[in-house]
């Protein structure tokens, strides 16, 4: 008796075991499923979107969101909210559990990589309505005819100059529209000399890209041709890291563990936003961010030119891209929320120039008195860039790989400004390093 | 008699009745055992076992996450070869081990001694010193150690009230290592609460009969802490070995996820981690972990050699 009870009390326990496995499993099966039944009500489907960026983009584009949801009574949408630092980490796990977002925010480095291994779809064939974006904007993200991504906004890389600093330390402010680089190095030293070193004239420009990109540009050269291989030359990308080299010495820029240190503490801890250096370099959206760290105004500066100013290198940029997943079990919702983030006017009025100066020419002249003057600042720097034809052309899109040319620059940029490689060994190992990322 | 034998001949009398007990009870408790250590089993079969294979399978392959892995044989263990920044990456986490255990292990001893000469309130010592152990692996404390190592950091404002102008410890590549294996010396702990349970097994005795004998505070160490407790310092220094080769979140943090300045905190884990997940080249980052495994089983299996030599079981 008493040993058939025990035994009933185990299978009991047995039962509980595995009911308790059980429910863990169906658990994880109901959290797989819920992209395509959505929650309760009836038709309803869901969708998630994921973006990069700070806490006020997390907010503005909740209300953004919500804005779409009050319009698409038949879809919700699930955030997926990252930091820029890890997004395509976890957008990368997230793509090869076959797990990726319907839409989500693309960058230039990894369109490619994306694009090229079926994982984004064509939106041209969706319903997303292109015709208020500039052709040249819809280009940047055409890989092979197809459109598989659509600006939010464009871009430039240019100076972010600290009109106090230069006061302070008594130099005028450079003629942007005339400076060459020599310019640029003598002025930065000046300032840093004049302020008594309490201001530094520039912040080191080669721990990422974006300037070697404008270099080769002004040299007739691109960093990635459009067959993707490196169009830069050795030359090139030695004479870049040679100015880094050259201005650490003349204090035109702060030393190599200082310059390290402020890389690393990102646009809050960039010299412009510190109050403690006169210029650095910057994407033109970032302006707004960097005025509200330093708590005065800052303004923007072209690319310095060469000798005989022919070219500026200047090129327009995607700010980011919304692409849909091709494995999307809601393609025809996902581009009604694409669309809803470009071309109507309620988001265009929320995102403002988060993501960029708007691709969407209406909604661009729209929000056009309702930015801030920081904003207002960047408009009309990329607007003067296009009708002063300092921007010609656009770049072609980077090849799969080349989302590795940032973390390769910086790393040989540390050892050419520690003084452990030469410029030119330097601009070798780059060019070997990035010819590997990119599989050539 | 000592207390050692004494406790193992206890044991092996309260050991004796149980071979009686009825062999139909044993089965059935095998069965309740089973039951019970299902949810455990299930777990490590999902989530230890399967990840382990599918790694070795990984290795062998081209997998890039975003599309299914291609078969290459050998081809990432070749590559392996001829990759400068593994050999930095190895360089970086062997100066690592070398430096940080010993100090550690050191230091931890040291304490460990002094906390155990009796004095009152051990109990809040013993968890004062504790602490760092627990926040050390954290995010916070690598953040923190950031800003004291840093350019105007607590450092080298404290260097500067003696006229010496410190660098940015944390951002210059001949310093930044040395930041990071401090970090791993603070959190001296977890060792240091093993080796003073360790201390407390040995018998006062020894102690007495040496004074008797006339021996110096330092012979004493020498000849009965060491060789006694040094079965506890080995076990302390497997540990330790192990961990730090895997030491990941601390460089992670003080680097920003780098490695840098120059690739000198590039820890092998970190490395692992940026081209398994940044740079897409999971394959190869699969081979590395083997590597790794490899490496560690080699170096643990060298230490249970070595300890022949110098471990002291009293047997």
């Amino acid at each position: 008796m008493s040993i058939s009870t025990s035994r009933r009390a185990r299978s009991v326990g047995l039962l509980t075991v595995l009911a308790l496995a059980a429910t863990g499993l169906a658990g994880c099966a109901a959290t797989h499923d819920n992209g395509s039944s959505g929650g309760g009500g009836g038709d309803k489907v869901t969708i998630k979107f994921a973006w990069w960026g700070s806490d006020s983009r997390v907010e503005s584009t909740q209300k953004i969101i919500d804005a779409f949801e009050a319009s698409h009574s038949n879809i919700h949408v699930e955030p997926v909210s990252m930091t820029w630092d890890d997004y395509f980490e976890k957008l990368n796990v997230m793509a090869a559990g076959d797990d990726m977002p319907d839409v989500v925010t693309q960058d230039d480095r990894y369109l490619t990589e994306y694009a090229s291994r079926g994982l984004l779809a064509d939106l041209a064939s969706t319903d997303v309505d292109t015709s208020k974006i500039d052709q040249s904007v819809l280009d940047v993200g055409t890989i092979d005819g197809k459109l598989y991504g659509i600006a939010s906004g464009i871009n430039v890389h240019a100076v972010v100059a600290d009109p106090e600093a230069f006061k302070a330390a008594d130099v005028a402010m450079p003629d942007d529209t005339t400076w060459t680089w020599d310019d640029y190095s003598r002025i930065a030293a000046e300032v840093t000399k004049k302020s008594g070193g309490k201001v530094y004239g520039v912040q080191n420009y080669s721990f990422i890209e974006p300037v070697l990109e404008v270099y080769a540009r002004q040299h007739g050269e691109e960093m990635f041709t459009p067959d993707g291989k490196i169009g830069v030359s050795q030359d090139t990308v030695a004479s870049w890291f040679q100015r880094s080299v050259d201005q650490i010495k003349s204090k035109a820029e702060p030393s190599a563990s200082k310059a390290t240190e402020v890389q690393g503490a990102g646009v809050d801890g960039s010299l412009p936003a510190t109050g403690k250096g006169a210029m650095a370099w910057f994407w033109s959206n970032q302006l707004s961010a960097l005025e509200k760290d330093s708590g005065h105004s800052l303004t923007l500066l072209r690319a310095p030119g060469d000798h005989d100013f022919s070219r500026t290198g200047e090129y327009i940029r995607a700010a980011m891209y919304y692409s849909v997943s091709a494995k999307s079990k809601h393609p025809k919702e996902a581009a009604e929320l694409v669309d809803f983030m470009l071309n109507s006017q309620e988001a265009g009025d929320i995102n403002l120039t988060d993501r960029g100066l708007p691709s969407n020419l209406d909604v661009r002249t729209a929000i056009l008195p309702k930015l801030g003057d920081a904003d207002k600042t960047s408009a009309k720097f990329i607007e003067d860039l296009t009708n002063d034809k300092v921007v010609v052309d656009s770049k072609p899109v980077p090849p799969k790989g080349s989302g590795e040319v940032s973390d390769i620059t910086g790393r040989i940029n540390s050892d050419v400004i520690f003084g452990k490689k030469s410029p030119q060994d330097a601009a070798k190992a780059w060019i070997d390093q990035v010819n590997k990322a990119i599989g050539q | 008699m000592s207390a050692i034998t004494e406790l193992r001949s206890m044991k092996r009398k309260r050991g004796t009745p149980a071979t009686k007990t009825s062999t139909n009870l044993r089965r059935s408790d095998g069965k309740a055992a089973a039951v019970f250590l299902a949810p455990w089993f299930l777990g490590l079969v999902t989530v230890t076992l399967f990840p382990l294979v599918a790694s070795l399978y990984l290795s062998f392959t081209k997998y890039d996450l975003l599309s299914s892995p291609q078969w290459v044989g050998f081809q990432n263990f070749v590559d392996l070869f001829h990759d400068e920044r593994i050999w930095q990456s190895l360089k970086v986490t062997m100066l690592y081990v070398v430096t940080s255990v010993p100090l550690q292990l050191g230091v931890a001893l040291l304490v460990a001694v002094l906390l155990n000469q009796g004095m009152k309130g051990l109990a809040f010592y013993r968890s004062v010193i504790y602490l760092p152990s627990l926040m050390g692996g954290s995010v916070a404390i690598a953040i923190l150690w950031r800003e004291i190592f840093g350019e105007e950091g607590l450092l080298n404002k404290f260097l500067a009230l003696f006229g010496i102008h410190g660098t940015g410890w944390v951002s210059n590549p001949d310093t930044a290592l040395w930041t990071i294996v401090l970090l791993h010396v603070w959190t001296f702990g977890s060792p240091m609460i093993i080796f003073l349970a360790g201390l407390r097994q040995i018998p006062d005795m020894y102690y007495e009969a040496s004074q008797l004998d006339g021996a110096s505070r330092w012979r004493q160490f020498r000849s009965i802490t060491l060789p006694l407790l040094s079965p506890i310092i080995f076990f302390n220094l497997v540990m330790q070995v192990i961990t730090a080769f895997q030491a990941f979140t601390q460089a992670y943090v003080v680097s920003g996820g780098t490695g840098g300045p120059s690739d000198s905190t590039l820890f092998y884990t970190l490395y692992l981690y940026q081209e398994g997940f940044s740079n897409l080249h999971m394959g190869y980052a699969s081979a590395m972990a083997w590597v790794l495994v490899l490496i560690i089983l080699a170096l643990t299996g060298l230490n249970f050699w070595l300890s022949k030599f110098w471990v002291f079981y009293g047997d």
